[in-house]
């Protein structure tokens, strides 16, 4: 943590997150879908944007075993075409 | 005086949190419409670098899985830390962050993490603990953000023991 400010200066605020706490996953699940997840970082120069699919899949995967919410891709930042339904149930 | 009061918001929240799952739903709405709604800015990468600390008194080895990722403001983004208790009991930890530089928080966005609620962590367990989260857009259009392209996210665990509080500085009070 920094704690290092003089007297004076802003204080950094933390702000609990949007959709709350992950659970943890404790069995490891989604273990896979991380490591592949972190291969595809590793393989393009930690670049986000390359590796949006298996992001996707590990959020999925979280979905899919009740260790997280369900929720519409669009409103976690991945674009659906028209045609697809990944509704939450 | 606001920092203490924005630490007593941690066990408030986390009340909160429990009652209703995962997280407010009022909030939630305009947070999720501004997700679906904005445009990642391809030609502004930032590089988030990640850091793990945990209090001197708390024993889990907690680190980033990834040192670094390049992102860019309106794209959502995935990073993964790791805990490890290595005693024989059980040990509940509480974690909270920071973002360096300080006028770069505000652009901060987390939908999902680990923070400010209580995690439990089994004799000898290791979980992944993922942050999900983005740079909001808006970040491009401030002036001051413009030789800023790189950003740190600090998660420190602590101990979470009974009537435990977050440490607030002394000279915020």
């Amino acid at each position: 943590m920094s704690t290092a400010m003089t007297f004076g200066q802003k204080q950094f605020i933390p702000t609990p997150p949007d959709k709350g706490s992950f659970p943890l996953d404790h069995e490891g699940v989604c273990k896979n879908s991380m490591k592949r997840y972190l291969s595809c970082l590793f393989e393009n120069n930690s670049n986000n944007s390359m590796c949006r699919m298996e992001a996707k899949e590990y959020l999925a995967c979280r979905m899919e075993h009740n260790l997280m919410a369900k929720e519409k891709w669009p409103k976690l930042g991945f674009p659906e075409k028209e045609d697809q339904t990944d509704e939450a149930t | 005086m606001t920092v203490g009061l924005s630490y007593a918001a941690v066990p408030l929240y986390r009340i909160f949190c429990q009652a209703y799952s995962y997280g407010g739903a009022t909030s939630q709405a305009d947070a999720n419409d501004e997700v679906s709604k904005m445009k990642a800015i391809k030609d502004r990468p930032i590089k988030v670098r990640f850091n793990a600390d945990v209090a001197s008194s708390m024993q889990w080895n907690f680190k980033p899985q990834q040192t670094d990722i390049t992102v860019v403001p309106g794209e959502t983004a995935l990073a993964f830390y790791t805990a490890k208790n290595p005693t024989d009991k059980q040990v509940i930890g509480i974690s909270t962050y920071n973002v360096v530089p300080f006028e770069a928080g505000q652009y901060f966005n987390k939908i999902q993490c680990f923070c400010f609620e209580e995690q439990m962590l089994n004799p000898h367990e290791m979980v992944n603990m993922p942050v999900f989260f983005y740079i909001d857009p808006e970040f491009s259009e401030d002036p001051k953000m413009e030789y800023i392209d790189e950003i740190v996210l600090s998660y420190t665990f602590f101990e979470a023991k009974e009537g435990f509080q977050l440490p607030v500085p002394s000279y915020a009070k």
